[in-house]
């Protein structure tokens, strides 16, 4: 068993490394569930349905035009999205998701005493391909 | 991520643009009142985004006025300290343009007595939140 440090997670939205911008990030993932309690049982009976999940992250906003947070994920709010995260950092045979889903929302905020920042919320659509990085 | 070599000196180039004021990019030795000396950082966090996208940089500048039982050093410090005009520490430092960071912010200044040679001077003590 070794731990991980997350300082070296990568995250690529739309084929661009955002990792540089990025200082938390979320992988949930969860099933529909339904209930098939009978007549007799004692406890609740369940079983899983399909899948679903979400993706959130946020960080540093940043004013690099074309490649920085807003620039890249702001005109994107409703499309389709391809995902890579690699949540040990990049490396053979270290761990790593691709999935795709549709950006959400994406949101700025401006404290008064402190750095902008930035944060986005992905809906995964469809299958999440988990394999060791090649 | 930043070097701080160049952070120290650019901030001691932008520093050099008000009038009057003796400016060392780093604690060189002995002073000669005004002078602003820019300090090695009191704090200095890497990581603060993934990839080593950005590091933290808190660096002291002090600004050394006259005697400390000087009128005339109250008032000059007072300039250095105010937040605005061609004096102010942290208004000049935030209309520079860098390029060894992407922003700097002065956050506050403490007032403290520096000796030297057996002198009291009035010492501002300014702090930088870099970052970069």
């Amino acid at each position: 068993m070794a731990l991980v440090h997350g300082k070296n997670t990568v995250v690529k939205v739309a084929s661009t490394d955002i990792s540089t911008y990025v200082k938390t990030s979320d992988f949930e993932r969860e099933s529909d569930e339904s209930d098939l309690t009978t007549y007799g049982k004692s406890s609740h009976v369940v079983k899983g349905g399909l899948l679903g999940g979400k993706f959130t992250f946020s960080g540093n906003y940043d004013s690099t035009a074309v490649s920085g947070p807003r620039a890249l994920l702001e005109p994107l709010i409703g499309t389709e999205v391809a995902v890579i995260r690699q949540p040990e950092g990049a490396g053979t045979g270290k761990a790593q998701d691709s999935f795709s889903g549709n950006l959400k929302s994406y949101k700025e905020s401006n404290p008064v005493a402190d750095y902008v920042s930035f944060a986005c919320e992905i809906t995964i659509s469809g299958d999440v391909t988990t394999t060791a990085q090649t | 991520m930043v070097n701080l070599a160049d952070v120290m000196d650019q901030v001691a180039t932008q520093l050099d643009t008000i009038s009057g004021l003796r400016v060392m990019a780093w604690p060189a030795g002995s002073v000669s009142p005004p002078t602003a000396i820019v300090g090695y950082p009191d704090k200095y966090d890497f990581d603060a985004a993934y990839g080593r996208g950005a590091d933290i940089i808190s660096l002291p500048v002090v600004v050394v006025c006259g005697r400390a039982t000087d009128r005339t050093a109250r008032d000059a410090i007072g300039a250095y300290a105010n937040g605005s005009g061609a004096s102010s520490v942290k208004a000049v430092v935030e209309a520079g343009t860098y390029t060894a960071f992407d922003t700097v912010r002065v956050t506050g200044v403490d007032f403290d007595i520096y000796t030297e040679a057996g002198v009291s001077y009035l010492a501002a003590i300014f702090t930088l939140d870099i970052a970069g």
